[in-house]
């Protein structure tokens, strides 16, 4: 089955031609390293409140690292444009890949337990530190596992595409 | 500057030093020293750190010679194997040392015998022979003076022959690095998740110094540390591997020296938060204080390095070749 042809058209315009192509250091290289800032803010803001939530470093007061919460948005925004970026430069690779939507389903998956986390771990400031522990080491272990999977399925795009560019 | 110049310049540190370790720790040990045993630890790691660029800079070493008369492929690949199984202990020592300097804070007596130090002069005394051979086959190589005879590949004392046995063969291990693209994308991948225990870890640390998130102290967040440090290890084994497997590939590439550099950095700048008070100052630093402007300045630094460090991971795929190979 021949991929669709909207892939080519995306492929053709002038902007995803010049993200692929271009010898500039500011193109393709470029929205990857900010899509590796991105994964660094992201999932290493989610192991500090995971390890904690499961018990390691116990001193440290679990309430105020309710500020590491914007740095993981922060992290998911800078992701998820420069991914739209690196999707526009290769549509056909990505998006025939059965991998890359495994790869959203997990990140969404993450997301949202990395949600469930502040709600129900971090909304609510009358909670003892064993409370937030009870209620957050299962979403921690989750929130591991997911983001663990998420770099995989990241990974894995650079060596099971089928495609690089549209067929000819 | 060239690779053989580097090459040289480099690689006395890792077998000297690491003698010169072995001999502080031995007296340390003697003379019930607690500073001259945390003296000798932080040599170790030093040299630790130290011995991956010597390391790489070996590929491009023999790139630049590999084609002149009288030197033989042969004693390079012996020294090359050589290197390889006398960096695995030094990586080993140092990471003991690492978890030596970890156990002894804040106890400014001697520490009780443990398995840590029993294990770091266990692996120091294996590392300096291996050093040994290391430096004895790097010699071979291009000093005719010394005058061991550039044929006798197998000739050698009783010690030599039973380590040459035990060291791998450079190119069969190349091979084995690059046969499967599921074991590369593997290793890859854990190169991602050591830098994220590294950044996650680091990065709040470095930020709490700075002044974010003020409520939490420090001293319980410095515990996290052995995270970040098992981060750099699981980055160093699988980055190690990936050099191994296509040294050409990295050796001739602006960006992976560049990120070497800002890692040998970064070792400067633990020791400069460890060794100045820096840490002192940070380590008593509850809920709300402020750190002083040394401490933020190393934290700062610490940012800017490691995000440079990603940075030039990054580009390694885009410049290679940057570098003039010499044919």
């Amino acid at each position: 089955m021949a991929p669709p042809l909207f892939l080519q058209t995306i492929e053709e315009t002038g902007f995803s031609t010049w993200l692929r192509e271009s010898e500039s250091p500011f193109a393709f290289y470029f929205i990857l390293l900010f899509h590796t800032f991105g994964l660094a803010l992201l999932v290493g803001a989610n192991f500090v409140v995971d390890l904690r939530l499961l018990g390691v470093a116990r001193a440290i007061p679990i309430a105020p690292l309710k500020r590491l919460f914007p740095i993981m948005w922060v992290g998911f925004a800078i992701n998820a444009v420069t991914g739209i970026l690196l999707v526009v430069a290769y549509p056909t690779k990505s998006l025939t890949n059965p991998d890359f939507y495994a790869k959203l389903a997990v990140i969404g998956l993450a997301v949202w337990v990395m949600q469930r986390l502040r709600s129900q771990v971090f909304e609510d400031a009358s909670l003892s530190e064993a409370d937030r522990m009870a209620r957050g080491a299962a979403l921690a272990k989750w929130s591991l596992f997911l983001w663990f999977g998420a770099i995989t399925a990241g990974r894995l795009l650079a060596y099971t595409y089928k495609y690089l560019t549209f067929p000819s | 500057m060239n690779f053989p110049h580097l090459h040289l310049l480099l690689n006395h540190f890792p077998i000297i030093g690491t003698m010169v370790g072995l001999g502080l720790f031995l007296i340390s040990l003697l003379g019930k020293n607690e500073d001259l045993r945390r003296a000798s630890l932080i040599i170790f790691a030093a040299m630790a750190l130290l011995a991956i660029p010597t390391f790489f800079s070996g590929t491009g070493a023999q790139g630049a010679i590999k084609k002149l008369p009288g030197v033989s492929e042969t004693l390079i690949e012996r020294h090359q194997g050589a290197a390889m199984l006398a960096l695995l202990f030094m990586e080993i020592t140092g990471a003991l040392s690492l978890v030596g300097l970890w156990k002894s804070q804040g106890t400014p007596r001697p520490a009780h015998w443990n398995w840590t130090l029993s294990a770091v002069l266990l692996f120091s005394i294996v590392t300096v022979v291996l050093m040994t051979r290391v430096g004895t086959t790097g010699g071979d190589i291009r000093h005719p003076e010394i005058g061991t005879g550039q044929e006798e590949v197998t000739e050698g004392s009783a010690i030599s022959k039973i380590l040459s046995r035990l060291e791998p063969s450079p190119s069969k291990f190349a091979e084995l690095m690059t046969a499967s693209k599921w074991w590369w994308a593997f290793m890859m991948d854990l190169h991602f998740v050591g830098l994220v225990l590294l950044i996650g870890t680091v990065g709040i640390l470095d930020l709490r110094v700075l002044g974010f998130a003020k409520q939490i102290p420090f001293g319980p967040l410095h515990r996290l540390v052995p995270w970040a440090m098992a981060g750099f290890g699981l980055n160093l084994v699988t980055g190690v591997l990936a050099f191994t497997g296509m040294d050409q590939y990295y050796t001739y590439d602006w960006a992976f020296w560049l990120k070497m550099l800002a890692i040998m950095l970064l070792g400067l700048n633990v020791a400069a938060f460890y060794l100045t008070g820096a840490f002192e100052s940070a380590e008593r630093m509850g809920p709300g204080d402020d750190a002083p402007p040394l401490a933020k300045f190393i934290a700062g630094t610490s940012l800017f390095l490691w995000f440079a460090v990603i940075t030039l991971g990054r580009y390694i795929q885009s410049y290679s070749d940057t570098i003039t190979v010499h044919k």
